[in-house]
């Protein structure tokens, strides 16, 4: 009798258009954590924003962290303090910590107990390898995935007779040289990052980072970076500085590199390709550019670029229907549709083969606007990975950066000699990482 | 500092201060009794059993070339930009306090810095004294990088004491004025009548009048610039070119908070901590003792 | 009568006076004035070296746009209602402990000024934390306090995280205002308290009826600094919301800044907007509070 007149109550308020508040308060929330800023992290709201449009059933509550670290900080401050969110976006350097916290809920356990449907091998393998476990697990859901390219100033380049992008480093700096000589004040804009010089470079030379497979063996590696062919990368980058050729652009001279490059002061920089999109925004008009693979020395064998960007992560200690929603949030990122709308308003990678196969029939790298962003498909995928160009395993691998990028500052800036800059970066870097070992005494990485 | 007048109801005075005492125990105490631990542990970054090391932490902090370092710049910085946003309020202050026409309508203006936040302002430095935009760009067009905070470490060094000193210095201005206006007018009169010039009684009477306030800004100027300047180094340098602006308070926390390295952050800042209640103990003990209260 | 300039001539004197005044009025004020043009110009003419002196015509737009983006009007509430609990909640505190350490007399006195002094030594973001942790569960504390004096209760966690008292009562924990208090009560004269006494005023009389009379102007002072202080806050809020409905205003400026990731490049002129108005609270209370402020200051000499 009473269910009956409820029923009919409800009949009556869902004719009255009140059925929808009252639905909305009983989604099941969970919180998602994301460290992108800008117009990306705008970007990170909408995708929030279509997926509560899409269905009734859950609601994600995004909350920007202002920046990849502090996404990273935060969450850690706030998983002691048992105030976590569901899901997070961790960046590729945060990996190894959140692999070893113990507090996480695994990518395949979560797939397993909520059904989702998720194919594992439709990664890009320069994806899956990068995120995996020593068992070939991922425990982590990419996202935004980016690589490095080399974007370059096509009128820059025509001044010296040329409509191709230099293949080998060699070339490059003849190609800077030369332009000099032609009147283009700077050919190569450059800052401290070590993304791209260090990781990237290292990555497509087939050259370790650090021993044990870059760690991925063991928590006991000691990195070797200033043994390769990168410490000689980086005295040809100090040559260039000093012969007037090359200037280091970071925001605390006024200009990024991307300013530098998209106003036409500097005629090439190396950047995620991830910034597709802003440089085409911001270029200044006229300006002709465009993107290339990243040059290789000419005596080394090309092999794949590393992915990078982020993951998402599931913590533990969240109720099921938590889990339920941020399971059932995943599983619409990874809509074909979701991609390519991710992959279009920002200039980052889809991360499955399905996903890549179903843009390119759409005739989505054909338009003009993104010309050249499968050039980072193809850098991705160029060779299986290897056991170094997979990727890096180090812990607190964010302080080993920016350990290398003060020592870059000391090398560039004439307070040091390169050599020097980089054995102390190293001797540094391993400190980081015995100190890290000794944190986790007795723990393996998976 | 003993008085003779007091009151003697313990009750009341145990009430009185009860709640700040509650908040800074609260806040304050239990906290860095936690990172006392740290200091002597290693605390894994999601939380968990810590492993007592004893006093490693801190070898390993002494043994550092890198915090030596950040150390001397600190002291650098706290040096410098305390004598340039004290020196400046002080002229500042006598020349306001002169009287001349227009004297409110400066000072009126001289307040306003203080108001701004840390960031805000290591914002608009940072737009201010970017060598390839803004403003002092300008000089760079004489010759290329003579200014250059990014490639050179003191010009770095000279950006964060300038915005520190910019904002301290409006601080310290109200301060020195209000003491400046409670000198008794008579006595400057008095001194005037006996034919000494402006600056002999600056010399003579307003600047020892002055010595309570002043010992007070030190304490707090000195205090300020080792723990709390935090938000300007984030904003304009970052620390770098090559560590030249990484104060220690910097230095804690992008170790600690960034690095995920919470046991050797909690030894720094146990170190730091000795050290500025050293520096106040001292200022309090030698500094105090000569200042005569009014 | 006050002017001493007056009663002598000092013309190369008062000419020097007069250009350093100008000079500390540009050292003031200049770096205000760029944020301002900045804010009103669109991106290419910001980022054209030299930035031009005058403003430009994207005022409205640039605010507009700004102000929409970050939802400004509820953040600048919450700021509000931050710094005004910060100040109402410090001024109260720190009244009342400078009252008990300067006019009572026990022993415990130097101790506790000291205990709450040293807290000016140790900042924030070198114990963000283990006090982030505190936030979290503010209660643990208190279930240790009360285990140490022999009892043990069951007290439920208390959470401050994204709440106006989590954002309000680590701020109030700090030493400036009891300093500031101190160094005022030590500057009344002990004549003052024997006369209350005589007329047979117990210490809270006296505290009522004498001191808050005469520390009006003091108060003022400790209210414009707090304000500041308080509405200057970064990095703990930034910390301790993560509900976009609990942001403030100053928060906002790193949203409208992208960080260093990939060098994006800042969009300056939206920049400068959003500083500015991050600025202007603070700064017209200390241009309102500004006579009170410096009346505070001047301690004795009435």
């Amino acid at each position: 009798m009473s269910k009956r007149i409820l029923a009919a109550a409800a009949l009556a308020a869902t004719s009255l258009g009140l059925a929808v508040p009252a639905q909305a308060q009983q989604r099941i929330q969970f919180e998602f954590w994301y460290g992108l800023t800008g117009r990306l992290g705008e970007i990170m709201e909408e995708h929030c924003k279509r997926f509560n449009d899409s269905q009734t059933k859950y609601e994600a509550k995004c909350v920007g962290q202002g920046g990849y670290d502090k996404a990273e900080q935060n969450t850690i401050a706030a998983y002691r303090s048992k105030q976590h969110p569901t899901l997070v976006q961790i960046y590729d350097a945060g990996t190894v910590n959140f692999m070893l916290s113990g507090a996480t809920y695994n990518a395949p356990d979560l797939a397993k107990d909520f059904d989702m449907k998720i194919d594992w091998s439709g990664y890009f393998p320069g994806i899956s390898n990068y995120y995996a476990t020593s068992k070939g697990q991922m425990w982590s859901f990419p996202y935004n995935s980016s690589t490095a390219l080399l974007y370059w100033n096509k009128d820059a380049w025509a001044k010296i007779g040329k409509t191709k992008g230099p293949e080998t480093i060699e070339e490059w700096w003849d190609d800077i040289r030369a332009m000099k000589k032609a009147g283009v004040e700077c050919g190569f804009a450059f800052d401290y990052d070590t993304w791209m010089p260090l990781e990237q470079f290292s990555a497509i030379h087939n050259l370790p980072i650090a021993t044990k497979n870059n760690g991925y063996d063991g928590l006991d590696a000691e990195v070797m970076f200033n043994k390769t062919k990168f410490a000689d990368y980086m005295k040809d980058w100090k040559k260039l500085l000093d012969e007037g050729v090359a200037r280091i652009q970071t925001a605390q001279t006024g200009k990024t590199i991307l300013q530098a490059f998209t106003d036409g002061t500097c005629a090439s920089m190396l950047s995620s390709v991830a910034n597709h999109g802003v440089v085409g925004s911001t270029a200044k008009p006229g300006l002709n550019w465009g993107v290339t693979k990243l040059p290789v020395y000419k005596d080394f064998k090309r092999h794949n670029s590393l992915v990078g960007g982020a993951s998402l992560w599931v913590l533990q200690g969240k109720s099921k229907p938590e889990y339920e929603a941020a399971a059932a949030y995943i599983q619409f990122l990874l809509q074909p549709k979701e991609e390519q709308w991710f992959a279009d308003v920002t200039g980052y990678i889809p991360v499955t083969n399905t996903g890549y196969k179903a843009m390119v029939d759409a005739g989505f790298y054909a338009d003009p606007k993104r010309q050249g962003r499968e050039i980072a498909i193809e850098s991705l995928t160029f060779t299986p990975p290897t056991a170094v160009s997979r990727g890096i395993r180090l812990g607190n691998f964010t302080q080993i950066r920016a350990e290398i990028r003060s020592e870059l500052e000391a090398a560039f800036t004439g307070k040091k000699d390169v050599q020097t800059a980089l054995d102390d970066a190293a001797s540094r870097s391993n400190q980081i990482l015995r100190r890290f070992e000794q944190t986790f005494k007795g723990k393996q990485l998976p | 500092m003993d008085r003779r007048a007091t009151f003697s109801n313990l009750w009341l005075a145990g009430a009185l201060v009860a709640p700040q005492i509650l908040l800074v125990i609260v806040f304050f105490y239990w906290p860095t009794v936690q990172a006392l631990y740290w200091a002597f542990s290693t605390q894994p970054p999601f939380g968990g059993t810590n492993q007592w090391v004893g006093w490693q932490n801190f070898q390993q902090i002494f043994s550092d070339a890198v915090y030596w370092n950040s150390v001397q710049v600190s002291i650098v910085f706290a040096i410098l930009s305390t004598a340039l946003s004290i020196g400046m309020a002080l002229l500042l202050a006598l020349m306001i306090d002169r009287q001349l026409a227009g004297h409110k309508a400066y000072r009126f203006v001289y307040f306003w810095p203080y108001a701004i936040a840390a960031p805000a302002v290591g914002l608009a430095f940072r737009f201010i004294f970017a060598p390839d935009a803004g403003f002092v760009s300008a000089i760079n067009q004489l010759a290329p990088n003579l200014w250059n905070p990014a490639l050179k470490g003191w010009d770095a060094m000279l950006l964060i004491v300038i915005a520190n000193s910019w904002k301290m210095m409006a601080y310290n201005f109200i301060f020195f004025l209000a003491a400046l206006q409670s000198i008794p007018r008579g006595l400057i009169e008095a001194a005037a009548m006996d034919g000494s010039g402006v600056l002999r009684r600056a010399r003579d009477i307003q600047i020892p009048l002055l010595a309570p306030t002043l010992f007070f800004l030190l304490v707090i100027n000195i205090t300020e610039s080792f723990v709390d300047s935090f938000g300007i180094v984030d904003i304009t340098t970052g620390g770098g070119p090559a560590r030249a602006t990484d104060l220690m308070v910097f230095k804690i926390y992008s170790d600690g908070f960034k690095g995920l390295d919470y046991s050797m952050a909690a030894a720094q800042s146990i170190v730091l901590m000795f050290l500025v209640i050293g520096l106040t103990f001292v200022q309090f003990r030698y500094i105090e003792k000569r200042v005569h209260y009014a | 009568m006050r002017d001493a300039g007056m009663i002598e001539r000092a013309p190369l004197l008062n000419a020097v006076t007069h250009l350093l005044m100008i000079a500390g009025l540009l050292v003031a004020a200049f770096p205000i004035y760029v944020v301002f043009i900045a804010s009103t110009h669109d991106l290419p003419t910001v980022n054209r070296v030299p930035m031009p002196l005058w403003p430009g015509d994207h005022l409205v737009q640039n605010y507009a746009t700004v102000w929409n983006k970050s939802d400004f009007g509820a953040k600048m509430i919450n700021s509000l209602i931050v710094a005004l609990g910060v100040t109402i909640g410090k001024i109260t505190l720190a009244a009342l402990t400078a009252f008990s350490i300067v006019f009572f007399r026990y022993r415990a006195r130097m101790l506790i000024f000291w205990a709450i002094f040293i807290t000016l030594m140790l900042p924030l973001e070198v114990r963000i934390v283990p006090t982030y942790a505190v936030a979290a569960d503010v209660a643990e504390p208190l279930r240790w306090l009360v285990w140490l004096f022999g009892f043990e209760l069951g007290i439920a966690p208390i959470n401050l995280l994204n709440t106006y008292t989590g954002l309000i009562l680590p701020l109030v924990a700090t030493a400036t205002g009891t300093f500031l208090y101190r160094q005022f009560f030590l500057t009344i004269p002990d004549t003052l308290v024997e006369a209350a006494r005589m007329d047979g005023a117990g210490p809270l009389r006296f505290f009522w009826e004498h001191l808050i009379p005469l520390s009006r102007n003091n108060m003022a002072a400790l209210a414009t600094i707090m304000f500041v202080y308080a509405w200057n806050q970064y990095l703990w809020p930034l910390l301790i919301t993560t509900d976009a409905r609990m942001a403030t205003a100053t928060m906002q400026l790193q949203k409208i800044v992208p960080g260093p990731l990939f060098g994006q490049p800042p969009v300056w002129n939206e920049a400068m907007a959003a500083t500015l108005l991050v600025m202007m609270p603070p700064l017209l209370v200390v241009i309102f509070m500004q006579g009170a402020f410096v009346r505070g200051l001047v301690a004795t000499d009435k």
